[in-house]
């Protein structure tokens, strides 16, 4: 059987500072080198200094994950050089003596797949290394210092997976989680990464490294899958190795272990003392924590009569869910929950687009209103929808700078229906014997008023005259 | 000018307007180009200090408010960094490096008008005690210059020992403040663990050491550590010891108080003169009014090999940062593949730090963590234990601060055991984190032999009272330089 | 036993060049042979634990930059970047 692991690194990107420092946790708006300290930095004398806050956020990730939670917590170095790592050791967790990292055992389901966690642990990011020179003479590496010590949490699953499928599945439920958590923003570059452990029946373990997202982990997991099952119809041994994935060619390659073997030293970190996570903080971050997606769609259905499909876009994204829960109600939901689901999607579907979307509660809220009232047609709704995302003008200004008011006066649809009777005497015959054909006459009509006309009365008037 | 007085007595006079920063500065200044040259206690000499003094000396004339130093001359061992000067730890890999920042204690005795004359010579990255592993050269005894002057903070010590300075900070991991201030008669506090900040002290063993004062007496550490400890919001591992002050009751003596002489720190191995001197010492504080009896301390035996385990490990990690990348000397990276890089770029470190670091990589690897490691740090746990079992029955330890008298530059160079065991009788504080203190006694052949008394955690202002109790019985000879 | 191979395997691990193993082996040999006697001091049973403070002792998150442009006071290349040799 296919056996599949994974170790997930989010970053907390909605802290404000890195875990050890004050600097900028979000490190990507600066220039290379700027956003660090003597701490960051492993300058001689400095020490860490940890961010509340990191552990708050972690615990609550462990939480939600239904891992343990012990009552203290420990940090240890694990030693190695690299030169992304400031000061050649980088502080992480263990469980060495006792249950002392962020999060233990826990578990979350995937449709009707367990998946166990093994254990969740806090640490800091390294640095990112540039590599410059083409000839091996002048080659070097760059290194830039902005994202070490970013805030790091590490998920480690037990290998519970037996296809891409469902690292997939678990992949998007596990991201959307931590959007809820509001812990992180897994569509900012680099801020999910993950390493997979794959085997095949009867094979090693193998290792993947440097898997920049998950999009790519999908696609590593699969191909290391079909490579083993390719090595072991030909009676080849899986070599129990670790592999890199290469993000150009799309394959998985030997990382051929001619690096010194490891040897990471773990020790206790003595410049923090154990934390102490008491019950009653714990019962606090339980108290705090965001209303998980499960519990929103089972809200969205039974209170508003939402279909399932619809409550499940809405919830497992907390842009959306926000959205609705900031702006609809018991009257308006169900316009808005459409309004969100079918208008807004694609106007929104990247993080750049979220940014720069000017859309306040309030405009839902009258574009609902106008809806239901018959003052908007739904495509008249939807261009105003995408003006509103642009500009961020009020519903009422937008409607009459684009025209897109409802013909909603009687006297002044019935002018234009009665034009539109002169014009089509064949039609109008037609539709005395064949109701289908008032369509046509319909949409004679919404031409003329360049779509505004409300469609039901339209019909409703329509009708009557040629009866 | 006279420069043999204490800090207290220097805050006195220029309080009263009897003597000038500037002028004492300079003469210190003098003092250090007159006999450095052959001492050796210190790397670099601030050359700003007399204009620092005299700026202060203008803030006394005009009435502004003054810091409680009074612009006094203090040196600072060269593992505490003060901004934008130089930081070496005695070591060429740091020949180059300058701090961006101020350590806790530096900014600190900023703000009470200090005045640093210079950084002060110690064995390399703090690792020794006799200051002749320093990358710079040894610094010499003062009593008798053919003798090493002890360390790790030997700078310090000769720098007090000496006049060439007020104070000293230097740093004790194992004895470091402690032993050369026992080989150099002066005073030499090891606070308990977390009094004192460490931002901005170059780490050798983090889990364990702490700075501590140099001084020439004990109100004067007790004066220096009303200013530099205390929480510290750069260093979790500070403690809050908010409305302590040490100066105060320092003279109300140790009647009644029971003292226990932990007899495997004064058997084998402790030289006849430093047993008769810690018996002599015995005798005083019995006095004074105190009631000392022996007492055994079973993990002692084990405490040095604990203690170098959990050192040698720690600083294979500290040190790991010196990879001559973001800061160090002048060595390009062109041409060179990394591990050969900084391979390479670590020779700059001496032998005795190459030693330890090799132990550092040694004792905690996966295959022996258990075997070293792991029965180091229980070694610490059940000493800590022993400790506080001793506490409930004593209100102090005592024990002389080295076993040995100084001995002879280059004597013991060569024979990592023998040195080892110089730390037998300091190393307990810092692995158990209690305060510690040495005191000058007596001068035997010519060369000093210090007392040390250990109180129990946070007992430190206890503690300094006792150390004044046992100064109190003491007149010494002046330091023959 | 603490053999040259020994002494090599952590050097290199601690990346320090040792040229004069002889000199290396000799020393760290009688000081590891010295820590036998943690052998005898019978802790098993300890156990290794650290002092442990609130979480509210600690720092709050809040983002302060540093007062300087450190990179401009260390090794610097192309202005802003540190540089290290090539990796294999």
């Amino acid at each position: 059987m296919t056996k599949i692991g994974l170790e997930i690194h989010c970053q907390l990107t909605k802290l404000e500072s890195k875990l050890f420092c004050s600097c900028k946790a979000n490190y990507r708006q600066y220039e290379p080198n700027t956003n660090v300290c003597p701490i960051c930095m492993g300058l001689p004398g400095t020490l860490p200094r940890i961010n509340q806050k990191a552990i708050e956020k972690a615990t609550t990730i462990a939480m939600a994950l239904n891992c343990s939670t012990p009552d203290h917590i420990a940090f240890f170095r694990k030693n190695y050089f690299y030169p992304d790592l400031p000061k050649n050791f980088q502080i992480t967790q263990l469980n060495i003596y006792g249950e002392t990292s962020i999060g233990g055992s826990g578990m979350i389901m995937v449709g009707d797949k367990k998946i166990r966690i093994t254990r969740i642990q806090l640490e800091e990011d390294p640095g990112r290394l540039i590599y410059e020179g083409s000839s091996s003479k002048n080659q070097i590496t760059l290194v830039d210092y902005n994202r070490a010590g970013t805030p790091l949490v590490e998920i480690v699953t037990e290998p519970d997976f037996e296809n891409p499928k469902q690292v997939r599945d678990f992949l998007n439920i596990l991201s959307d989680l931590l959007e809820n958590l509001d812990v992180s923003d897994p569509g900012l570059e680099g801020a999910m990464r993950a390493d997979a452990n794959v085997s095949i029946e009867g094979g090693n373990k193998v290792e993947i490294k440097n898997i920049g997202s998950f999009h790519d982990l999908e696609k590593a997991v699969h191909f290391e899958i079909t490579r083993q099952e390719s090595l072991h119809s030909r009676a080849i041994p899986i070599a129990q190795e670790t592999r890199h994935w290469d993000d150009k060619r799309k394959i998985t390659i030997s990382s051929r272990s001619k690096e010194e073997e490891l040897d990471y030293r773990y020790f206790l970190e003595g410049d923090i003392p154990w934390v102490e996570i008491s019950k009653d903080l714990q019962e606090k971050l339980k108290a705090e924590m965001p209303e998980s997606i499960s519990s929103k769609k089972e809200r969205y259905i039974s209170k508003y009569n939402i279909p399932e499909q619809v409550a499940n876009v809405l919830s497992s994204d907390k842009f959306y869910s926000d959205l609705f829960d900031s702006s609809h109600t018991e009257k308006n939901a169900k316009e808005i929950a459409n309004i969100i689901t079918t208008d807004l999607m694609g106007l929104v579907d990247t993080t750049e687009k979220r940014n720069e979307s000017k859309l306040e509660p309030t405009h839902l809220q009258d574009l609902a209103d106008s809806i239901v009232s018959g003052k908007l047609t739904r495509t008249n709704a939807k261009n105003a929808l995408y003006e509103i995302v642009k500009t961020g003008k009020n519903l009422s200004q937008i409607i009459s700078e684009l025209d897109l008011g409802n013909v909603s006066d009687e006297n002044e649809l019935i002018k234009i229906i009665d034009q539109v009777i002169s014009e089509e005497p064949q039609a109008v015959e037609q539709a005395k014997s064949n109701p289908q054909t008032i369509n046509f006459l319909v949409g004679k009509v919404m031409q003329k008023t360049k779509g505004k006309a409300d469609p039901k009365l339209t019909l409703e008037l329509l009708q009557k005259k040629i009866s | 000018m006279n420069l043999k007085i204490s800090a207290l007595e220097y805050v006195e006079e220029v309080k009263n307007g009897n003597l000038s920063a500037e002028d004492f500065v300079s003469e210190t200044i003098d003092r250090i180009k007159n006999v450095d040259e052959k001492l050796h206690a210190f790397l670099q000499v601030n050359s700003k200090a007399i204009e620092q003094a005299s700026q202060i000396d203008k803030k006394i004339k005009s009435g502004d408010k003054v810091g409680s130093c009074f612009g006094m001359p203090i040196s600072i061992k060269d593992n505490i960094c003060i901004k934008h000067s130089k930081t070496t730890c005695a070591s060429k890999m740091l020949e180059k490096f300058v701090a961006p920042y101020d350590a806790t204690v530096i900014s600190r005795l900023k703000e009470q008008d200090a005045v640093f004359v210079g950084k002060a010579n110690m064995d390399e990255f703090a690792m020794g005690l006799t200051t002749e592993f320093s990358a710079y050269g040894p610094s010499r005894n003062p009593w008798n210059t053919d003798y090493v002057p002890g360390g790790s903070s030997g700078g310090s010590a000769v720098s007090v020992s000496a006049f060439e300075c007020v104070a000293s900070l230097g740093s004790d991991t194992g004895g470091s403040v402690r032993n050369p201030a026992s080989f150099c008669s002066t005073v030499g506090y090891k606070p308990t663990y977390g009094l004192i900040s460490r931002f901005g002290l170059i780490s050798y063993a983090n889990s364990i050491e702490q700075i501590g004062p140099v001084t020439r007496t004990v109100k004067d550490t007790a004066f220096l550590l009303n200013i530099i400890s205390g929480l510290d919001s750069h260093d979790n591992t500070t403690i809050d010891n908010t409305g302590q002050d040490y100066l105060a009751d320092i003279d109300s003596g140790i009647e009644g108080k029971k003292i226990g002489i932990i007899q495997e720190m004064a058997g084998e191995g402790t030289d006849p003169e430093v047993r008769s001197a810690t018996n002599d010492a015995v005798s005083k504080l019995e006095g004074l009014g105190a009631t000392c009896e022996d007492a055994s301390i079973d993990m002692v035996k084990y405490s040095v090999a604990a203690y170098y385990t959990i050192t040698a490990t720690e600083a294979g990690s500290n040190l790991a940062r010196y990879d001559n990348l973001r800061y160090g000397y002048d060595f390009p990276v062109e041409g060179f593949e990394f591990n050969s890089y900084i391979s390479k770029a670590r020779t700059k470190f001496g032998p005795e730090v190459i030693r330890r670091m090799i132990l550092g990589g040694f004792v905690p690897s996966a295959g022996h963590a258990g075997k070293y490691f792991l029965k180091a740090l229980k070694v610490k746990s059940k000493l800590t234990k022993e400790i506080h079992e001793a506490f409930k029955k004593y209100d102090y330890l005592v024990a002389p601060t080295v076993p040995v008298l100084p001995f002879k530059i280059g004597e013991k160079i060569d024979d990592p055991i023998a040195l080892f065991l110089v730390d037998f009788n300091t190393v307990m504080s810092n692995l158990t984190g209690i305060p510690s203190i040495s005191v000058p006694f007596t001068i035997s052949k010519g060369l000093p032999i210090g007392i040390q008394l250990m109180a129990n955690n946070n007992e430190d202002k206890s503690l300094l009272r006792s150390a004044r109790a046992l100064e109190s019985t003491v007149k010494l000879p002046e330091v023959p330089i | 036993m603490v053999t040259e191979e020994e002494i090599e395997r952590v050097a290199k691990l601690m990346k320090i060049d040792v040229h004069d193993h002889k000199e290396y082996v000799e020393k760290v040999h009688e000081m590891i042979d010295y820590f036998d006697i943690l052998d005898s001091a019978g802790v098993s049973d300890e156990e290794i634990k650290m002092k442990s403070l609130p979480l509210s002792s600690f720092r709050e998150d809040k983002h302060i930059p540093f007062e300087e442009k450190l990179i401009d006071n260390l090794k610097n290349y192309k202005g802003t970047y540190v540089r290290a040799p090539k990796m294999v």
